[in-house]
């Protein structure tokens, strides 16, 4: 009976020992886990590409106004307000008629359009504008004002 | 009769800390970021057309006080030409993407300059910009 006693609570802590190693092991496999998923979402929440429009500016004209090609298109911008061709014209029909003037166009070099900026025009108006001119198939041309250095004696 | 009762030994988890540390590496080269440009305060400008932007080597930002940033370090407009030469020389042309992050308030007088310089450098300029909300 004593042996029976000895040989039961062997396998009963041999039975302990291999519970506790079970248990060990998955402790260490749902830590692996725990952080693979923390890893997991925090890369998911912090990339967050940036959005663009992409924009071909060939190299801005510094020809004068009367020396620009006839029938070239120009759009000039002041702070609130936008013109094609002198004419000043709402938001909402800018793209329907600058549209109407290109359509006659069918060559890209004959489709640019002269973008002349007021210096006060801030960049939110201007790019709004601009993306208006390419949806309406207009290649946008900037006109700076020149800069010359001029030695003072 | 007295029955040894066995310690059980319980031993650290060696084979997982290894896992462990190598996730927190990860986790870190992941975070680091190559160019700090959290100095600088700009909002985007809205505008429809927004697509995800391309990776670029440059970047130039200008924030709401007006100051013009060279891949997060100030530089003036006129540095800007050079500036972009050197760093996309040697570059196929669908690498030349220049990221402009230009305040929404901006005036023309301050980003035009900016925008010929880079297409004065053969950069390839892409504007960021956030969805416009209808």
């Amino acid at each position: 009976m004593a042996a029976g006693a000895t040989i039961e609570s062997s396998n009963k802590s041999r039975r302990n020992k291999a519970s506790a190693l079970q248990t060990a092991w998955v402790l260490n496999l749902l830590t692996d886990l725990a952080f693979n998923l923390l890893i997991f979402f925090v890369v998911c929440a912090s990339t967050t590409p940036e959005k663009g429009r992409p924009q071909q500016v060939p190299s801005a004209s510094k020809d004068k106004p009367n020396e620009a090609k006839p029938q070239t298109v120009e759009v000039a911008l002041t702070r609130t307000t936008v013109t094609i061709n002198g004419a000043e014209v709402s938001s909402k029909d800018f793209t329907g008629k600058l549209k109407e003037l290109l359509d006659v166009k069918p060559k890209p070099e004959d489709r640019v359009v002269i973008v002349k900026s007021a210096k006060d025009t801030p960049y939110r108006h201007w790019i709004r504008v601009t993306g208006m001119v390419e949806e309406a198939g207009g290649v946008i041309t900037l006109q700076l004002e020149e800069e010359k250095e001029v030695t003072v004696r | 009769m007295r029955f040894k009762r066995r310690k059980l030994g319980i031993s650290p988890p060696y084979v997982s800390m290894a896992d462990i540390a190598f996730n927190l590496v990860l986790f870190f080269v992941i975070l680091a970021k190559t160019q700090d440009e959290s100095h600088i305060v700009w909002e985007p400008a809205e505008a429809q057309g927004a697509k995800a932007a391309p990776i670029s080597r440059v970047s130039i930002s200008v924030d709401k006080d007006g100051l013009v940033y060279f891949n997060g370090k100030q530089a003036g407009v006129r540095d800007l030409a050079p500036l972009v030469e050197k760093e996309l020389a040697n570059l196929s042309p669908k690498d030349r993407a220049v990221l402009l992050k230009i305040h929404k308030e901006t005036l023309a007088s301050t980003f035009e300059p900016i925008l010929e310089a880079v297409s004065q450098a053969g950069g390839e300029v892409v504007h960021v910009i956030e969805d416009e909300r209808k």
